[in-house]
Formats: C-alpha cells, structure tokens, sequence
C-alpha cells in the first residue's frame, strides 16, 4: 500500500523583510508519521511549524494538506486537519479548565452554543475524558490561571484531544519545563497521536527526547532542511554539523 | 536626569521644553492685573464668616433631612449616568478597540468610533449639561445624558485600550481552532477584560458623584444645587452643611474603592467577598436609582421625544449652527478676536492654577506620606510627624472633596470676578489631587536605593536629593501634566460662576440665546484642548 501524503511542502520561502526565514524548502510526510524538527534557535522551525498550521501564509511555493491546498480550507476545515499546542501561554488563565478544554470544539460549535456553553457547559464529558488522558480529571472547574505550568501544558493537550486535527503540531512544547516533566510530557502527546493514527511533527530543543519519542528527524539551518533521516541513524557528527557555529566571532 | 559631557539629542530636547514652559508660565502670570483692585470690598467679612461657618454648620433637622434628600439625589443621578455610560462605553469601545474586525474592510469605522469616543470626553460633563438643557429643558434625563457622554467616552476609551492588551497567544490559538471573532470574544478577550472593566467603573464612580454634585448647577436637583441656592442668599452656614454631606459621601465611596482595589477577595461573611458585594451592592443601587427617578421625576424616554421638545431641540440646533442670525458669531471677525483673547486667558488661567497646584503638592508630598512618619517615629519630632501627616491627609481630601465649580463660587465672594478666584478654585482642588498622588508615588517607592544611600553613609538631605527626588520626580511631573489635560477642560467650568475665561463669555451667551457665539466658544474650547494635550504629551515623552 502506498502511504498517504499528509504533508506536502513545494518550494516553500517565508521571509521577514531582509531575513530569509525559510528558503525554497520541499518536505513531504505521510500519514501517521513522528516527526522531530531540530536545529539551533532563529533557524526556521517556528517559521516553518506556523506556516503548517496556517497561522502565516508562505511567500512563495504551494503546500498541500491531505492533497489539498491549504488556502482552498475553510476555518472550520483547516481546525479539522491540522491543529497546534505550543508553550503555555496559549490558555485563557482567567477562564475555568473545562471551558479551555472545551474550546477545541470552537470551530465545529456555532456561537449560541459556545456562549450558552460557558454558563453551563455542552459535551462535558468530552472535556472530563480529555482531562482524564491527560492525567488532570481533578482540575475540571479550576481557574486555568490557578495551574502550574505542567498542568497548564496538560491541559492545552486536553485540548488539542478535544479538537482532533489530523496533523498535530507542537512548537516547543516542553521549553519551560523541567526535564522529568518534559520527558512525560512529550510521551503523552506521542501516546494520544499514536492512538488517534494522526500525524506529529513537533520542534524540540532535546536532542534525546527526539531520539527517544520520534521516528524521523529533521535537521534545520538558516532557514533551510540540511537533515533528514530515520532517529535510529543520527549520528554525533550529523549533530556537530547541525549545531556549529558558523561564525564564532560573532 | 542630568548628565555631563557632550549634550544628546534628549538633553536638547529636554532643555528646549524647559525654556517653553518657563516662558508659558511667566506669561500666564501676566492675565492677573497684580493690585489691591484684586480683592473684593467685603471679601474680608465674608472669609471670616466662611469660616465660621466651616466651623460651625447648620445642623438643625430640617437642613440635615434636606441634605440627606440631595445626597440621595446626586447618588441617583451619578449611578444613571455611570450605568448609561457603561453601556455606551462597552458598545463603543468594542468597536474602536478592532478586535470584532479581522479585515480592513471597517478600518473607517474604528476609526470613525475611536473619533467619536475622543468628542465625547473632551466636552466637560457641566457643558454637555448646558447644552442638553438648553435644547432638553430642565429634565433629569438632561444631567442623566450630559454625565453619561464624557463618562462614555473616557471609559469607552479605556475598556478598548484593555481589549487591545489582552494577551495574544491564546487568541492566535483559538484562531487555528477555528473560532470566530465573535468566539474569540467571549472565549479570550472578555474573561481578560472584565475584571479590570469593573474595577475601573468602580474607580470612576467617585468621580461621577462629583461630576454629579457639580451638574445639579445648571438646576437640576442635588446637592451641588443646594450649596449654589445656600451660597446664593449668604447662608454659609447651610451650605456647609451640604459640603460636609458631600465630603462624607465621597470619603466613604473612596474607602471603600481602595478596600476593594487593595484586598478585592477579602470575605466580609461566609461566601460573600468585597468584590461580589460591590458588584451586586452597585447593580442592586443602580436599578434602585433609575426606579426613583423614574418615580420622583416622571422620567420616560419619550417624553425627550414629544412635539414641543422636538421643537425647541431644532431651534436650539439651528441657533447653534447660525440659521436666522445676521451675521453668526463664527463669521464675524470681531467674535472671533474676542474668542481668542477669551481662549488665551483660559489657557493662562490653566497654566497658574496648574503651577500652584503643582508646587504645594510637590512641597507637602513628602510629609503627607507614611514614608515621612515611618523614618522619625520616635520623640516629639515623631508625634509633629505624625500629626502633620494626618493633618495634610484630611487637607488633601477636603480640598480635592470639593469641586472646583463649589471652590470658585466661593472665591469670587472674596476676590473681584475675573481669572483669579478662577485659578484659585481650579488650583486647590487640583492640589488635593496631586498632593493624594504625589504622596502614593512617595510610598510606593523602590526602598532598595534609599537603604544603599544610607548605608553609605548620606544624610538626610542627601538622600532627598540623591534618592527621593530622582525616584519620584518624573513621575510627579507626569501626573502635574496629566492634571494640567484636565484643568484646561474645566477651566470653562469655572468661568461660569463670573471666574473669568471662555466660560464666563459661554454663559453670558447662554443667558442671553446668543446660540451662535456658544458654536465660536466651543470650537475655541475644542481647539485649546487639542493643544494641551498635544503639547502635554510631547513634554511627557522626554521626562
């Protein structure tokens, strides 16, 4: 059988006046991958991560989503293929967890349900099993401002869960995490993608923790893909190469 | 503050708006004829009988149940207004603050709004009062109205300021969820905003009682209407019974603000915080007020509507805009040299009143503050201290308690009518105002710096000038120019009590249905606030 392509990226450039974030890069990945995006900071893994999800449109080149164009999706079609989580900040603190948890299901919820749903909650057990995956049950009604940064991170996964995208994205998930807890982390979100065969291409500062969780690994570099290969063949000078500075005097 | 060497760009800058407000000032003095033709014949009686009366109110029942009456009036009318002008302010400022439009398409319509909010604050509430009344009548739905625009536009503006500053990481986030704008405004931008929107409306509410006192002026019920009736037939007596009602009523709004800004989760019974107290006291009072009124006045929306109103309404708009007159005000050359000389006598008055404020709340910062008190607690140097400190906390309070429209109809019984007892009004109140803020910056400063100087060694004057000055004084030029913004904008206040200025020459047009020449007054008023502001802002920036 031949594998899906879930992502295509055709001659991809971004830039930000002078700064070439990303360069005519190609990139295909199939369906079900785990993806490891590496490479020192500035070299175009957010760039490049944001304009997966859609968030930023490309300068130049076609990026295809389960063989569609991206910008032929509507709001409510891209939330349904590609969804992202990064650093904590994503929550609203001032709103209750089950209500955070809940608004993954924005995009297919009309607005009389949303506002009716924050006076008394809709699909509450979505939200519970959610939680429950994420190891947080307890934390339904809490205040999100309330939570730790770990729990926080559970529950922007809580949500994430709740939207189901096809493609998950993370961008730094775990950066203001201590290492246990970034460990946990990272295998939670490898755990619930696995189980729901989506795809997962995630940006990661750990070395170890993309060779321990992902399948495949993704060296960047000045804003282009200098790295491609199965984790298994990563080798210490393919790492030395990657991370080198180029101009030590600066 | 200073540096040696070669002088930057700043320090240019900086000495250029030195020399600027140096000469302003030395200019503004000139609009006071400085002689003895100042003072008023009797202005010597009437201060010692003022006096006494300060000391000795009337407090016979029937004066007290009168003033009871009036604080529940101005209460009403302050907790109308300020709900009417929630409303607004919350409509307008989602508009203008962008956050419903995601394309380009309704630029012109923030922008229009943001506009639109900017016209309503910078009329006076006591002039969108006159006007409202002049095309209105004498109805309580005028004061309602003449509060709840300015109120509107200045927390129009402030609510959008804090949509726009809500975080944006969770509003990208829920975007690629796919949620609407309108989603996302209930799901990000109003959890965020509430809580410091209903904190700031309570903050306001101090303000809008006195706005309210000051509106009963133009005869509407209150007590600002009671003090101008006592002050009227020269009994100081009665009228200082009214003021006294009025300083209680804003002290008590005041700590009970900080109460709630200070400890907001404080419970004061079981499941009952200082917070939802508020909340539910402030709902429950505002729909007591609108029954009342409702009750008392025969208010109903319509009644702004019928045929007769309607009528006077077009020919006041009409008058406004010149129709019928022979040569409006606007076109003729002459009305125009006097409005200048009107508007720069105003903004002269602006500039002395700030000064005075200024300079004695920059003098009585220190020793109206905790910090003072705190350094030398022990002796009698200790005990003068601490009753200089609560000495000036109780000045500060009577003096800003009282508007400045109360202030200068005193101050033109004792000085002849003109720009002083205007500058004088403007200027104590103002300085009760400074003199609370400028003593706050003093005790919430960095303690950090003041110990290392000390350590080493500096005295006390040392410090002060080493530590203390550098520390607070930009801050206290801040809020001076920020004042001065609001001086200018009742400088016209002021003048309608005979205390000089544009607003003395809008209220003799007003007596006198001069309706074109109030169109040429209000340009000129618009126009001198634009200024100040623009120049205020320009000095703030290279504090």
């Amino acid at each position: 059988m031949i594998p899906t392509r879930t992502i295509q990226l055709d001659n991809i450039s971004k830039s930000y006046g002078d700064t070439h974030a990303l360069t005519s890069t190609n990139l295909i990945i199939h369906k079900g991958e785990r993806v490891a995006l590496i490479g020192p900071s500035g070299a175009g893994k957010s760039t490049l991560l944001s304009i997966l999800s859609g968030a930023i449109q490309s300068d130049t080149g076609l990026y295809s989503l389960n063989n569609e164009n991206i910008l032929s999706l509507s709001t409510k079609q891209r939330a349904e293929s590609v969804g992202i989580i990064r650093q904590q900040f994503d929550l609203v603190g001032p709103l209750k967890v089950v209500h955070n948890v809940l608004s993954g299901h924005l995009g297919r919820w009309g607005l009389i349900k949303s506002l009716l749903s924050l006076i008394h909650p809709f699909a509450l057990n979505d939200a519970r099993e959610a939680l429950a995956r994420v190891g947080i049950e307890n934390k339904l009604f809490e205040l999100t401002s309330n939570l730790s940064g770990g729990e926080q991170q559970r529950v922007a996964l809580a949500r994430l869960f709740v939207q189901h995208p096809k493609v998950v994205l993370a961008d730094e998930p775990v950066a203001s995490l201590d290492p246990a807890r970034a460990d946990q982390i990272i295998k939670l979100l490898v755990e619930l993608t696995h189980e729901g065969e989506q795809t997962l291409v995630a940006s990661l500062h750990s070395i170890e923790l993309a060779k321990k969780y992902f399948s495949r690994i993704i060296g960047i570099k000045d804003g282009a893909i200098c790295l491609d290969k199965p984790s298994v063949q990563l080798s210490e000078k393919d790492l030395q190469l990657l991370y080198r500075l180029e101009h030590p005097h600066v | 503050m200073f540096s040696n060497g070669p002088l930057t760009q700043q320090d240019k800058t900086r000495a250029l708006n030195m020399s600027l407000s140096l000469l302003l000032i030395l200019w503004g003095f000139s609009s006071v004829q400085w002689n003895s033709n100042l003072i008023h014949a009797g202005g010597a009686h009437t201060a010692d009988q003022l006096i006494k009366a300060l000391l000795h109110p009337a407090l016979n029942k029937e004066i007290l149940t009168r003033a009871f009456k009036a604080v529940g009036i101005t209460l009403s009318y302050a907790l109308t207004g300020m709900s009417l002008s929630l409303l607004f302010a919350f409509i307008l400022g989602l508009i203008a603050s962008g956050v419903l439009f995601e394309n380009n398409r309704f630029k012109l319509l923030v922008k229009g709004t943001r506009h639109l909010l900017l016209f309503m604050r910078s009329i006076h509430e006591l002039v969108w009062a006159w006007l409202f009344v002049a095309a209105f009548g004498l109805h309580p739905l005028s004061a309602i109205l003449a509060l709840a625009i300015p109120y509107g536009g200045t927390l129009g503006r402030i609510f959008s300021n804090m949509l726009q500053d809500v975080p944006k990481a969770p509003t990208n986030a829920l975007s690629l969820v796919g949620a609407s704008p309108l989603q996302k405004l209930f799901y990000v931008y109003l959890p965020y905003a509430i809580p410091n929107m209903v904190s700031y409306a309570m903050y306001r509410f101090e303000c809008a009682v006195r706005a309210s006192t000051v509106m009963s002026f133009v005869g509407l019920g209150g007590l600002g209407y009671e003090i101008q009736l006592s002050l009227n037939d020269l009994e100081y007596t009665e009228a200082f019974t009214y003021l006294y009602a009025l300083i209680l009523l804003i002290l008590c709004i005041e700590l009970w603000s900080n109460k709630l800004r200070l400890s907001p989760s404080l419970k004061l019974h079981k499941h009952w915080s200082i917070q939802r107290i508020s909340i539910f006291g402030a709902a429950l009072a505002t729909a007591l007020a609108w029954l009342y009124i409702h009750i008392t006045e025969g208010v109903h929306l319509t009644d702004l509507f019928n045929e007769k109103n309607l009528k006077y309404t077009f020919k006041f708009l009409s008058g406004l805009l010149g129709v019928g007159d022979q040569t409006p005000a606007f076109l003729s050359w002459q009305a125009w040299h006097k409005a200048l000389v009107l508007s720069l006598e105003t903004l002269q008055m602006s500039i002395l009143a700030i000064l005075f404020a200024g300079l004695l709340a920059l003098f009585f910062a220190l020793p109206g503050s905790k910090y003072k008190m705190n350094q030398n607690s022990q002796g009698r140097r200790g005990k003068l201290n601490f009753l200089l400190y609560y000495l000036l906390r109780g000045v500060f309070i009577f003096s800003r308690a009282i508007p400045e429209l109360v202030w200068a109809m005193m101050f033109v019984f004792l000085f002849k009518p003109g720009p002083l007892p205007g500058i004088l009004a403007l200027g104590v109140h103002n300085f009760g105002i400074l003199g609370k803020l400028c003593a706050e910056v003093v005790e919430n400063m960095d303690q950090a710096p003041l110990e290392a100087l000390k350590t080493s060694g500096a005295s006390a004057p040392q410090t002060l000038f080493y530590g203390i000055l550098p520390l607070t004084l930009p801050k206290f030029i801040t809020y001076i120019l920020y004042r001065w913004e609001v001086i200018i904008r009742t400088s016209i206040i002021v003048g309608f009590v005979g205390a000089g200025g544009l607003g003395q020459a809008f209220k003799l047009s007003m007596s006198w249905f001069k309706y074109s020449e109030i169109t040429l007054y209000l340009i000129c008023y618009l126009v001198l606030i634009g200024g100040v502001d623009k120049f205020s802002n320009m000095l703030r920036k290279n504090i």
